[in-house]
């Protein structure tokens, strides 16, 4: 990103190119995400919206 | 300043998670229709119930093509009428008063759920289906017999509710 800062950076950083990879984090984190959307469309879209009686007004 | 691509991607789906919430809440509003009971209604004197043109007599009434309107009274601890007789496939409002104290309507199983208080009209409209029988709950605490309150709603088909017109006016 920034030119400036990456000269500041220290010789870790110069290039640009990620070193540190959390590929187990990044996996995890996107189950989680998974699992948070796919409740999210299931509570909502299924079992509210699925309903009788939805409140119209 | 450096931002990690992980870092990147995490914001975005922050983002579009975000996004995806309001949208969903924009869909149920504008899609479905969903709305919120409103505050907006006209009080009533509680204490003379009696006197009020549209809950001295709590019934449902036809008031359009397809659209009717049912005045339910709950009090300790009962809701009247009881079985509330709506038909089937129309759009019914329900205006709700409580005759003494703070009480709950919630026909189990389904969305139409709101708090009733004295002085004040619950107004929730929704759709009928099928016919079904429904079970009305009290989930507001309201004295010593509020385990034992409970109404009941009959979503009965058109022809069955037109043959039994005459006794629920
Ligand atoms: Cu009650």
């Amino acid at each position: 990103m920034g030119q400036n800062e990456t000269a500041h950076a220290g010789a870790e950083d110069v290039g640009g190119g990620e070193e540190f990879d959390p590929i187990g984090t990044l996996t995890l984190i996107g189950i989680y995400f998974a699992i948070l959307v796919l409740a999210w469309v299931y509570i909502y879209y299924v079992e509210f919206l699925g309903r009788d009686l939805v409140v119209v007004g | 300043m450096h931002i990690h691509a992980y870092e990147k991607l995490w914001l975005a789906l922050s983002i579009v998670l975000i996004l995806a919430l309001i949208g969903t809440v924009t869909y149920g509003a504008v899609g479905p229709g969903v709305a919120m009971v409103a505050d907006t209604q006209q009080t009533v004197d509680s204490g003379a119930l009696d006197e009020d043109e549209r809950f001295s007599e709590p019934r449902v009434e036809q008031v359009g093509e397809n659209e009717y309107e049912a005045y339910v009274v709950a009090y300790q601890f009962a809701f009247e009428p009881s079985p509330i007789v709506v038909p089937a496939n129309s759009t019914v409002t329900l205006h709700v008063t409580s005759r003494d104290v703070i009480h709950g309507f919630e026909v189990v199983g389904t969305n139409a759920n709101t708090m009733i208080v004295p002085g004040e009209v619950s107004e929730i409209t929704v759709e009928t289906d099928e016919p079904a029988e429904y079970g009305i709950v009290c989930n507001e605490y309201c004295g010593a017999g509020h385990h034992v309150m409970e109404g009941k709603l009959h979503v009965v088909s058109q022809s069955e509710f037109e043959n039994r017109g005459g006794d629920s006016a």
